[in-house]
């Protein structure tokens, strides 16, 4: 389609352009030229090169937040992909009670951040909350969920994985509603067990939204930040300190905000990666919904 | 006017700035709440750089220093009748920093503290025993009031947080910082504190680290202590009538226990106008804070919060009319305030403790690493950063 006018297409696109330049190219662009500097917002800022980058990495800051990151998101990715698949096999068919049930795993998901944060702060409370009382009914021992920083981050990850397990589960259940009924019956009907036929039918159609699902999850996951500064605020030990997290913790409490720029310049590159890998996953396949 | 925090100290100081509103008409306060100290401070910042800061706004002490020295705080040497608030130089800038009266005066006290003991005192009383006096004592009483069966409660309670550790510092024989400006984060004594939380949380199994950090953690020790799960807890004086209140048991405070001495740091914040507010609003903010700081207001606000009044006048009067007689709890920080200990005039010791101290605390106290190595560390890294 043409245009009826050449410079119709760049006014319209203008509102949108404006947001995006002034909301995101500026602040990157800015972020990017501030992490040259050490400077706290208050006095003047004294260039020092490379050096923010420097002290993130020797001090191993950066690496402990990008394998921090990565460990809650591989659980992450990984738990609400299984648990999204699970229930939307078992919910796939028709009715008023699996829809009723898919209608409320999927409110989870629509409830904000803070809000599940502060629920399981009380489902998890070391003393009296609900799951250490049901693990210590079952002659568990007492859990310190939050508390102990073996768990914490294993901790959060599961209510991430509660939290965004809906949105797998709704996303894998169209999937599954695309799937033709005839390629099903013709596996039946040459003797294909219900494994077999999940395996070699279904699983292998699912695929473009499996890959549609792993990717908007893992960078869902990398993101993560409300949970974390309501129930840990990073700790205990930093075990929680993810890189989301870190960036806000150096320019909110340590008043760094060279270094929290430079935070930010790494996290770009990172989820500029991450959107590459999703963007090629995609562009091979065509078909696959979104 | 910014402030920073929510239930009953708000409505307290809302109350404060609505009388000063209704004694006068020449000045009108408007009262921002901005979250808690540190949401508030990143915005007092971020809005001094968009230049949209308020007039004036109570901040945390260990930052002080750094905003002195970025040159946004207003002199307040120079306003009518400074010299005659009668503060107590332990609360105000002159004895709360080490040389602090050297400096150009900015800040004056607002919600001063000291950490003390509060004590479940039905069960002190059933047990027959009586608030600790040493850190042996406080060791055995941890053991006692310790309960493994169900419903499980903790002999002791504290924040693993950077400021109770420097009371114990003190109590040790340390300081963070020596007289001739060196950072010792306490020698041996800071070794020695931290062993004692270790001792009590991984060896006693008497003291339960709350999760949680900053305030959380604080916010955590309270509700343990009201809900009967600790025994004994660390917390600011400022809980104080907040704990009267909501616990179901009679809530007794003690001093903090000594080691080889009495010691406790001050904490809490102070009243700064910012430089470049109009000069209106200055003289504005100035009236009001010079009503604060008269005998009804710092009362006022002493008495329903339990910060300490921060004049020596209003103490004077309290003592004078019988309130500490008949509020022996009150009196607690305002006795300890003899054997507090000034911080160093420090622009970078706030992050020493948010980026070197405080993660080793932690880390000594939940994972057990060892408190020695852990401090060496702290020490080595503290000194060679930039």
């Amino acid at each position: 389609m043409r245009p009826r006018h050449p410079r119709d297409p760049f006014w319209m696109m203008l509102p949108t352009g404006t947001l995006l330049a002034v909301f995101f190219f500026y602040p990157l662009v800015f972020a990017a030229y501030t992490s040259l500097f050490r400077w706290d917002l208050l006095t003047e800022p004294e260039y020092v090169g490379l050096s923010n980058y420097r002290v993130l990495l020797e001090s191993g800051e950066l690496g402990h937040a990008f394998l921090t990151t990565l460990s809650f998101s591989v659980i992450v990715v990984i738990g609400s992909m299984s648990l999204g698949l699970a229930l939307a096999l078992a919910l796939n068919r028709p009715g008023k009670f699996p829809a009723f049930v898919r209608g409320a795993i999927f409110s989870a998901y629509v409830v904000s951040w803070v809000s599940v944060a502060l629920l399981w702060l009380w489902v998890l409370d070391p003393s009296a909350g609900v799951a250490t009382t049901a693990v210590r009914a079952l002659g568990g021992p007492s859990i310190d969920w939050l508390g102990n920083p073996d768990y914490a981050l294993y901790t959060l990850a599961l209510v991430t994985i509660w939290k965004i397990a809906g949105y797998s589960m709704v996303l894998f259940t169209a999937g599954l509603q695309d799937v033709p009924r005839s390629l099903i019956e013709a596996a039946a009907l040459d003797g294909a067990s219900g494994l077999q036929r999940f395996l070699n039918v279904t699983w292998p159609l699912l695929r473009p939204t499996t890959a549609f699902v792993a990717t908007t999850s893992l960078i869902l996951s990398f993101q993560v930040f409300d949970v974390v500064r309501v129930m840990t605020q990073g700790g205990p030990v930093r075990s929680t300190t993810v890189f989301v997290y870190a960036i806000y913790e150096q320019v909110f409490m340590n008043l760094r905000v060279g270094r929290a720029s430079a935070e930010v310049v790494v996290f770009f590159v990172l989820l500029l990666g991450l959107t590459l890998l999703q963007l090629s996953t995609w562009r091979g396949k065509p078909k696959a919904r979104a | 006017m910014w402030f920073t925090y929510g239930g009953r100290n708000r409505e307290i100081l809302e109350k404060l700035v609505a009388r000063f509103n209704a004694s006068q008409a020449e000045h009108h306060i408007d009262a921002v709440y901005q979250g808690d100290y540190y949401e508030g401070l990143a915005k007092l910042r971020t809005a001094i750089f968009a230049k949209a800061a308020p007039t004036f706004s109570h901040v945390v002490g260990e930052v002080i220093p750094y905003l002195a020295r970025a040159g946004v705080l207003q002199r307040l040497d120079a306003y009518p009748g400074h010299a005659d608030f009668d503060i107590v130089p332990e609360l105000g800038q002159e004895k709360s920093w080490i040389g602090g009266a050297k400096q150009p005066l900015v800040a004056l006290p607002f919600n001063r503290s000291t950490p003390i003991a509060y004590f479940n005192g039905d069960l002190l009383a059933r047990e027959g025993v009586s608030a600790p006096s040493t850190w042996d004592e406080l060791r055995a009483l941890a053991k006692k009031l310790t309960r493994t069966a169900a419903p499980r409660r903790f002999g002791f309670g504290c924040p693993i947080s950077w400021w109770f550790w420097v009371a114990l510092v003190g109590q040790a024989g340390g300081q963070v910082v020596e007289a001739d400006g060196k950072l010792s984060l306490g020698g041996s004594a800071g070794v020695e504190a931290l062993r004692f939380w270790q001792t009590l949380v991984r060896e006693d199994g008497t003291m339960r680290p709350p999760p949680g950090r900053d305030y959380n953690a604080w916010e955590q020790t309270n509700q343990d202590f009201l809900a009967g799960r600790t025994a004994m807890i660390w917390t600011s004086t400022a809980f104080l009538k907040y704990l009267e209140d909501n616990a179901p048991f009679r809530v007794v405070a003690a001093p903090l226990p000594a080691q080889r001495r009495r010691a406790v740091p001050t904490g809490g914040t102070h009243w700064v106008i910012l430089k470049d507010a109009p000069e209106t609003q200055k003289a504005s903010a100035w009236a009001f804070l010079r009503f604060m700081h008269e005998d009804e207001q710092a009362i006022f606000w002493a008495t329903n919060t339990g910060y300490m009044p921060v004049t020596r006048r209003a103490i004077r009067r309290l003592e004078r009319e019988g309130y500490y007689a008949k509020h022996p709890n009150d009196r607690v920080a305002v006795d300890q305030l003899s054997v507090a200990q000034p911080w160093p005039w420090s622009t970078e010791l706030f992050r020493i403790d948010r980026e070197i101290v405080q993660p080793r605390l932690e880390a000594a106290v939940l994972s057990g690493k060892n408190a020695e190595a852990l401090m060496a560390e702290a020490r080595l890294e503290a000194t060679r950063r930039e």
